[in-house]
């Protein structure tokens, strides 16, 4: 038994330290800090993108013939891991790591030829029509309708939670198609223009200030019957595939150890107003070795993962942890780092982006400015992609058999 | 023994929740939204209702309210959601500036007086350090200054002679510069610096009682608030549905419910334990309340699923001036380990 990486892979991971040493510049260093949502805005995310297509590193998670980079599961980690720890900004992952995916495995030729090149060009931003103000954790409830009529099909209805739908140009949906079949039998997948006369998108504020999602709705809006993905009814399958293939491996550790490791680094400059600086603070140092050994352990589980993808063996069942692992730790690290800085962390800037010229002057620090949209943000990994409790409910039944 | 209200407590939070009332999300937005972050005119309609003037002496023309009466206008504002900062605006400079003749317009609601307190880099520490009061005169910057986009006045800190003693400054003196920034619950803070300004002072006031009492107001902001979270959370689960019925009905929201419930009846029973009979100081108080209402503020917005991350939703709004009190004056984890000291 060992936990090291075999020489090609250590020789893969100088490679990555290089190329982001090279590429990684400073702009892209502090929109990635700068961020506090989930996801990045795309002014740093198409950047990032294009550097990342030049080099054949973008679709990662795309077989080799559709333009991935034909990496082992080892090196997916690696990749992400450096780019996590180098503080790289994520990536518009709805094109890139959900919707490709799926186009890659159940489209047709002529839709992988349409859409694949336009994701990795950055030409098309996806967004994603799952959730529906009736259909949250109980997905499988959704009620946008899309009927065939003749050489189209017309949608009508509305989805919630949309990330980035202001930002893109398509849509992926779970739709129904069948209203009189079991609920799950009557869903399609299906790939909807947003810019047209039908489509509408309304701004959701989260209580960190920042827009991030929407509610999006559909009147009467068309698409051509070429962009359903597989077949009518295949639409719940194919939801399933894309969080499995979203269980393929995970990498979320090392982002979390690095924000120990840059919350250790703040807690050093931080004057406790007392006796030097917050790192001996006993509240602050002890929750920081917490949520370290916490992180390093978690690490170990997302690499015992990882050996088994790399056998070509099944991921055990440790994946269906990771989400809710990951999750609770990224709120609990979240937290500290607001307490770490007492009123500056108070600060709760209302306008974006916090990077750049156009950011809002901070009091303290950015990194303090920053922690508590971040917090409130943050509150969502333990609701969105299945909830906590959905999460526990499905390993409760899956994994131990309950 | 008896733990009801009494008769004015009774018209105390009644006139608090008639003030409230129609106060929703968009309302609190509007509010914010105007310069300084406070609405002056329902300011001056919390003030005429003698919310203000309860916390003064009968000295001062105040109505010199018990801890008990003041506990029941903080909670029933948070129960309310109130954007209006009493604790802040009100409470704190009507106990500050007793004996004060700036105290008189601040009771009317015609003066807002803001208390500048914390320092750069001084974390909670509430021995003045970077404001001095030389001559007379102040010069030293302050900062987290609650309030402080739209005060009149300001209610400063400063160190003299190597003692912490309180001062008034006029906020529209030209030796006063305010940098507004926006805060936690939507409110406006500032960063207050003061360049040689003209002071009145010191104050009378004894820094350390009003500092615990508003410990003990920021605890019952926390209870009100806390206690509305809950209601409103309860009600939420049993109209959403999913899966073909009231998410209330999982047995696993359920339990989840009950530990709030507990929570909520556990800090509402330490705030009357401090106002009856207190046996811990008003910091750990405070502490074991902001924990406990925090949890329950927590579960809130989980419970709620998106809709509890949007700012459209009062739940949020909650959390975050929850986030606010739990720090003011100090945080829990610090307050609970000096409680721990101190044993």
């Amino acid at each position: 038994m060992d936990m090291d990486f075999a020489p090609e892979d250590l020789a893969f991971q100088k490679e990555v330290r290089a190329f982001l040493d090279d590429k990684l510049n400073a702009r892209l260093r502090e929109g990635a800090a700068g961020t506090p949502s989930v996801f990045t805005e795309p002014d740093i995310t198409r950047e990032w993108q294009a550097i990342l297509a030049e080099k054949g590193w973008l679709a990662t998670s795309w077989p080799v013939e559709d333009g991935g980079p034909g990496w082992t599961p080892t090196q997916k980690y690696i990749f992400e891991k450096e780019c996590a720890i180098a503080g790289a900004p994520s990536l518009p992952i709805l094109g890139l790591r959900l919707v490709g995916p799926v186009i890659c495995h159940f489209g047709t030729p002529e839709q992988k030829a349409r859409f694949l090149p336009r994701i990795i060009s950055g030409e098309d931003y996806w967004c994603q029509g799952y959730s529906e103000p009736g259909a949250g954790s109980d997905l499988a409830a959704v009620k946008t309708r899309a009927e065939r009529v003749g050489d189209k099909y017309i949608v009508n209805g509305s989805k919630i939670w949309t990330t980035h739908a202001h930002h893109a140009n398509w849509i992926f949906a779970l739709v129904r198609t069948d209203p009189t079949v079991q609920k799950q039998r009557g869903i399609s997948f299906l790939l909807v223009p947003m810019e047209q006369p039908g489509v509408s998108v309304s701004p959701i504020v989260t209580m960190a200030n920042d827009h991030e999602v929407n509610a999006t709705f559909f009147d009467n809006a068309e698409t051509s019957a070429d962009n359903l993905i597989g077949e009518e009814g295949q639409g719940w399958t194919i939801a399933k595939f894309l969080l499995e293939n979203e269980r393929g491996g995970s990498c979320a550790a090392p982002a979390l150890l690095a924000k120990l490791d840059r919350i250790e680094r703040w807690a050093r400059e931080e004057a406790s107003g007392t006796n030097g600086s917050m790192i001996h603070d006993p509240n602050i140092s002890q929750r920081l070795a917490r949520l370290r050994l916490e992180a390093q352990a978690f690490e170990v589980t997302e690499l015992r993962i990882l050996a088994e993808l790399a056998k070509g063996r099944p991921a055990g069942p440790q994946t269906s942890l990771v989400k809710l692992t990951s999750s609770n730790l990224r709120q609990q690290i979240d937290e500290l780092a607001v307490d770490l800085f007492g009123y500056d962390g108070l600060q709760l800037p209302v306008t974006r982006p916090l990077y750049g010229n156009e950011a809002p002057e901070y009091v303290g620090s950015r990194a303090a400015q920053l922690s508590l949209p971040a917090y409130l943000n943050g509150r969502a990994y333990t609701i969105f992609g299945g909830s906590d409790e959905v999460q526990k409910t499905i390993i409760a039944k899956q994994v131990l058999g309950l | 023994m008896n733990f009801d209200l009494d008769e004015n407590q009774e018209l105390f939070k009644a006139a608090v929740e008639r003030f409230c009332q129609g106060q929703d999300v968009a309302a609190r937005r509007a509010a914010r939204a105007l310069p300084g972050g406070i609405d002056r005119a329902r300011w001056k309609e919390l003030a005429e209702l003698g919310l203000i003037g309860l916390a003064a002496g009968e000295a001062d023309g105040g109505m010199a309210g018990s801890h008990g009466d003041l506990a029941v206008v903080a909670q029933a504002l948070g129960q309310a959601q109130a954007v209006e900062p009493w604790l802040e605006c009100g409470f704190l400079p009507a106990r500050l500036l007793a004996g004060s003749a700036h105290l008189e317009g601040v009771i009317a609601g015609e003066k807002i007086a803001a208390f500048a307190f914390a320092e750069l880099g001084r974390r909670f520490v509430l021995e003045a350090q970077g404001v001095k009061a030389r001559g007379g005169k102040l010069s030293g910057t302050k900062q987290f200054v609650l309030g402080g986009g739209a005060a009149d006045i300001f209610v400063v800190t400063a160190e003299e002679d190597g003692k912490t003693a309180l001062y008034v400054v006029d906020a529209k003196a030209p030796e006063v510069e305010v940098r507004p920034y926006p805060v936690a619950d939507g409110g406006v803070a500032a960063i207050v610096t003061f360049h040689d300004a003209a002071a009145e002072g010191p104050l009378a006031a004894d820094l350390g009682a009003v500092i615990d009492e508003a410990r003990l107001m920021a605890a019952a902001e926390m209870v009100g608030v806390a206690s509305r979270l809950f209601t409103d959370t309860l009600e939420y689960i049993k109209t959403r549905e999913q899966f073909g019925q009231p998410i209330g009905r999982f047995q696993v929201l359920q339990h989840r419910m009950v530990d709030c419930y507990a929570r909520v009846e556990s800090v509402q029973s330490a705030l009357l334990r401090a106002l009856l009979q207190p046996a811990a100081p008003m910091a750990a108080i405070k502490a074991h309340v902001a924990e406990n209402a925090i949890w329950v503020a927590h579960q809130a917005v989980q419970l709620h699923g998106g809709m509890g991350m949007s700012d459209e939703l009062g739940i949020g709004h909650g959390l975050k001036r929850m986030v606010l009190l739990s720090k003011l004056f100090g945080d829990p984890a610090s307050d609970i380990l000096d409680y721990a000291r101190a044993a």
